[in-house]
C-alpha cells in the first residue's frame, strides 16, 4: 500500500512539473542553503584543524599580561631556569618546551643577501613538528648544547641565497645581536603550506629557517613568552587551567593575568564565527522551509479540490479516511522530499565548485544529507495535514457529483 | 505509521441472508438547512440475491436517492436498510468503506475511471483497498478484462478508450472485489444505443452467472432486459413488477416465424463488431 501511494503520488508530481517545481522553490532554497552553511563550516572546521595537524593540536604560547592594565614586572618575563624548571616539574605532560625565540637577520652570500627569519628550537623539536628535510639532516642535541652557528633553511631561501637547493655544507654571514659570524648550511626542509594558511598569512617577504635556541636566548635574558607542546591527546583545557594556575603562582600573579594561548582556543574562536554565521543562514533558511510549506500547503489544497471526483470514486470504491489521508499526506511528503533532494544537489554543488575553485577538501557529511531529505519530508507531512484531512473527510456523494 | 491495521468486523465478510436487500420504512429526508425535503417517502422494498431489477421514475422521482442508500454512500433518515442482513443505519463511515468495498460493486453513468490511470489500475483499485496482493491484484484485473472483452487494452488510459469501453472497464472494477450486489445508475445514459445495448448484453450475462444487479434506467427498452421493474413517482414507490427479459422474448418471438426482425438487431450487431 505504502508502495501503491508513492507510485501514485510521484504520477500526481510528474503530471503537473512545471507547478511541482515551483512549488518546491521554497523548499529548495531552505534545504540548499543549510546544506551549504553545513557543509562550508564543517569544511573550514576540517581544515583548521588540519592546518593544526600539521602545528600540533597541543601547540600553546603562555606570557603574563596583567589583566588590571597595569605595567609588567621585572618577574613577570621567564629565564631559562624558569623553563628548565617547567620541564622538570611538567615532565609527564609537556614533550617539548622553549623561549619561542626568534629572529629577522639578513644573510651574506657572496653579493647575493637575502632576508630570513630565523627560529629558535630544541633539539627535539623535530619530534613536536614536522619538519620536512630534503638536504642534510636536522639540528641535533650537540648542535644545541654546543651553540653551535648551524642553520637548517627552508629550500627556497637556500636556493635564492645560494643559487641551488642543495646548499648543505655552504656557508653565508649574518649579524645576531651586533655580532657577525659565519652559519653553516647543515640542513635545507621544503615546506608544505597548506592553501588555507597560505591565503591567511600572505606571501611574507622573509625565507624562513631554523637555528639552535642557545644561539638567541642567553642564561640571563628575560623571556617574554614560552612556546610548549603538551603531550599528544592532553585535554588543552583542563591543562591550561592548572598550568596557568602554577605559573600564576611562581609569578605571584593572580590567575587572569596569565595568558595561555592554545590550538583549541582558537578552534573556539572558528566555531564562534561559524556557530554565528550558522545562526544567520538557519534563520534564513528556517523561513524559506516555513514558506516552502505553506506553498506546498497551498499547492496540496488545489490538488484536493481539483482531484475531488478522484476521492470520490476511492472512497465509493471502498477507501476508507486514513487511506485518502495517507495517500495525500505521502504526496506531499513526496513533493517536500523530492525539492529537499534538489535541494541537497544545488547547496553541495555550490560548495563543490566554490571548494574546487579554491583548491580545499570540501568535507560534506552522508548524515548531513540524510537528515536534510528526511527533514524536508517531515515538512512536507506537516504542511500537507491540513490538505489531506480535507481530503479524507470529504462526503463520497458530494465528490462523485463534482465536476 | 503508514499502514493501519485492517480490521473488518466479521459481519461484513460473512454472507448471511438470503434478502441481499432489505428496505424497512425507509425515509430519507434531506435538510437543506433552510428546507427540508423529502427524498424517499416509507420505502419497503426487499430484493433477493440473484435478481436482476430496473428502477424507474421520472427526474427527482428518487432514484439516485435510493441508489445512494442502498450503496452505504448515504445513510437513511428513518427507518432500516438491511444489506445482507446488516442493519447499515448506525455504521461509522469507515465501515461503510469496507462494506461498499466487499459487498457492492458501482457502475456510474459518467464512468467515474480515474484518469492518467491505466484500465488495469483501475480495475485493481478495489482490490487494493482490500489489501490484496499486486500480484494477485494484477491477475484478476487482467482476468476482469477479458471477461469483459478489453484483455489486450489493459494498458489504456480511460480517455483512450470510447464511452462503451469505458463502461466495460467500469463494470470489470465492480466486479474486482466479487461483490453480491452490483449497483448501476444509469450505466448507459452516457452512450449510444449500440454500447448501451453491449453494456445490458453483459449485466444480463452477469445475472445469468448468478449476480444481483440493480439499475437505475429512465429508458424502457433498458428496463426490458431486467426481470423486475420497480417504479418511483415523487419519492414514493408507485409500482413493482416482474418483467420478462427481452433476451427471453426474443427467444419466443423468434418460435413465431412471421414475426419481422427487431430494428435494434443490425445496430446491436456493428456495435459489437466495434470491440
Ligand atoms: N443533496 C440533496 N440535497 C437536497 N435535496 C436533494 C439532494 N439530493 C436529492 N435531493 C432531492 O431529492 C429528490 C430526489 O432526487 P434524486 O434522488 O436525485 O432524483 P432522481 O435521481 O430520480 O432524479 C429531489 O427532489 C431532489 O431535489
Ligand atoms: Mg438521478
Amino acid at each position: 500500500m505504502l508502495f501503491e501511494n508513492m507510485t501514485m503520488a510521484v504520477h500526481a508530481i510528474k503530471a503537473n512539473k512545471m507547478r511541482s517545481l515551483l512549488t518546491m522553490l521554497g523548499i529548495i532554497i531552505g534545504i540548499g542553503s543549510v546544506i551549504a552553511i553545513v557543509s562550508i563550516g564543517d569544511t573550514m572546521r576540517f581544515m583548521i584543524s588540519d592546518i593544526y595537524k600539521d602545528v600540533g593540536t597541543t601547540l600553546a604560547y603562555v606570557y603574563i599580561w596583567p589583566s588590571d592594565g597595569s605595567d609588567m614586572r621585572q618577574s613577570d618575563y621567564f629565564s631559562v631556569d624558569d623553563i628548565d624548571r617547567i620541564r622538570e616539574v611538567y615532565k609527564d605532560e609537556i614533550t617539548y618546551i622553549d623561549s619561542s625565540s626568534q629572529q629577522n637577520v639578513e644573510a651574506v652570500f657572496g653579493r647575493n643577501k637575502v632576508k630570513f627569519a630565523l627560529e629558535g628550537i630544541g633539539s627535539n623539536y623535530p619530534n613536536v613538528h614536522k619538519i620536512n628535510i630534503i638536504y642534510g639532516r636536522n639540528l641535533n642535541e650537540g648542535d644545541i648544547k654546543g651553540r653551535k652557528n648551524h642553520v637548517v633553511l627552508e629550500a627556497e631561501g637556500a636556493k635564492e641565497l645560494f643559487g641551488t637547493e642543495n646548499a648543505v655544507g655552504k656557508s653565508f654571514r649574518t649579524t645576531i645581536y651586533g655580532d657577525t659570524d659565519d652559519y653553516d648550511v647543515v640542513g635545507v626542509y621544503r615546506k608544505e603550506e597548506n592553501p588555507f594558511l597560505a591565503m591567511v598569512n600572505g606571501s611574507s617577504e622573509n625565507k624562513e629557517g631554523y637555528l639552535p635556541e642557545s644561539i638567541l636566548v642567553w642564561p640571563n635574558d628575560t623571556i617574554y613568552n614560552i612556546r610548549l607542546y603538551a603531550k599528544e591527546g592532553t585535554d588543552m583545557n583542563s591543562f591550561s587551567d592548572r598550568f596557568s594556575q602554577y605559573i600564576a603562582k611562581s609569578k605571584n600573579r593572580k590567575r587572569e593575568d596569565v595568558t595561555f594561548y592554545s590550538v583549541s582556543s582558537e578552534m573556539g574562536s572558528v566555531d564562534q564565527i561559524m556557530g554565528g554565521l550558522s545562526a544567520a543562514v538557519g534563520g534564513i533558511a528556517a523561513i524559506s522551509l516555513l514558506v516552502g510549506g505553506i506553498g506546498i500547503m497551498n499547492i496540496m489544497l488545489v490538488s484536493v479540490t481539483e482531484r475531488t471526483r478522484e476521492i470520490g470514486i476511492r472512497k465509493a470504491l471502498g477507501a476508507k479516511t486514513w487511506d485518502v489521508m495517507v495517500q495525500f499526506l505521502t504526496e506531499s511528503a513526496i513533493l517536500s522530499a523530492m525539492g529537499g533532494i534538489i535541494g541537497v544537489i544545488t547547496g553541495a554543488g555550490l560548495v563543490f565548485l566554490g571548494g574546487t575553485l579554491l583548491g580545499m577538501t570540501v568535507v560534506i557529511k552522508p548524515m548531513v544529507i540524510i537528515i536534510a531529505v528526511g527533514f524536508s519530508a517531515l515538512v512536507g507531512v506537516f504542511f500537507g495535514i491540513y490538505p489531506a484531512s480535507k481530503a479524507a473527510g470529504k462526503d463520497p456523494i458530494e465528490a462523485l457529483r463534482y465536476e | 505509521m503508514w499502514k493501519k491495521k485492517e480490521v473488518i468486523p466479521d459481519y461484513i465478510t460473512q454472507n448471511v441472508s438470503e434478502d441481499l436487500i432489505k428496505l424497512v420504512d425507509m425515509v430519507k429526508i434531506y435538510d437543506t438547512g433552510s428546507i427540508k425535503v423529502l427524498g424517499l417517502k416509507r420505502v419497503n422494498l426487499t430484493i433477493k440475491r440473484g435478481e436482476f431489477v430496473a428502477i424507474m421514475g421520472q427526474s427527482g422521482s428518487g432514484k439516485s436517492t435510493l441508489m445512494n442508500i442502498l450503496g452505504c454512500l448515504d445513510r437513511p433518515t428513518m427507518g432500516h436498510y438491511f444489506l445482507d442482513g446488516i442493519d447499515t443505519a448506525d455504521l461509522p463511515s469507515d465501515d461503510l468503506s469496507a462494506i461498499r468495498n466487499r459487498k457492492i460493486g458501482f457502475v456510474f453513468q459518467s464512468f467515474n475511471l480515474i484518469s492518467r490511470t491505466s484500465a488495469l489500475k483501475n480495475v485493481e483499485l478495489p482490490m487494493t483497498y482490500a489489501h490484496i496482493s499486486k500480484k494477485a491484484r494484477e491477475k484478476r484485473a487482467l482476468e476482469l478484462l477479458e471477461r469483459v472483452g478489453l484483455g489486450t487494452r489493459y494498458e489504456h488510459m480511460p480517455n483512450e478508450l470510447s464511452g462503451g469501453q469505458r463502461q466495460r472497464v467500469a463494470i470489470a472494477r465492480a466486479l474486482a472485489n466479487e461483490p453480491p450486489l452490483i449497483l448501476a445508475d444509469e450505466p448507459t445514459g452516457n452512450l449510444d444505443s449500440a454500447s448501451s445495448v453491449e453494456i445490458m448484453e453483459l449485466f444480463s450475462k452477469l445475472h445469468n452467472e448468478g449476480a444481483t444487479v440493480v439499475l437505475v434506467t429512465h429508458e424502457e427498452d433498458i428496463a426490458a432486459f431486467t426481470n423486475r421493474i420497480i417504479r418511483f413517482r415523487d419519492g414514493s414507490l408507485v409500482s413493482d413488477t416482474p418483467n420478462i427479459p427481452v433476451s427471453k422474448r426474443e427467444k419466443e418471438e423468434s418460435e413465431e416465424p412471421e414475426e419481422p426482425e427487431e430494428p435494434e438487431e443490425p445496430e446491436y450487431q456493428s456495435g459489437d463488431a466495434l470491440c
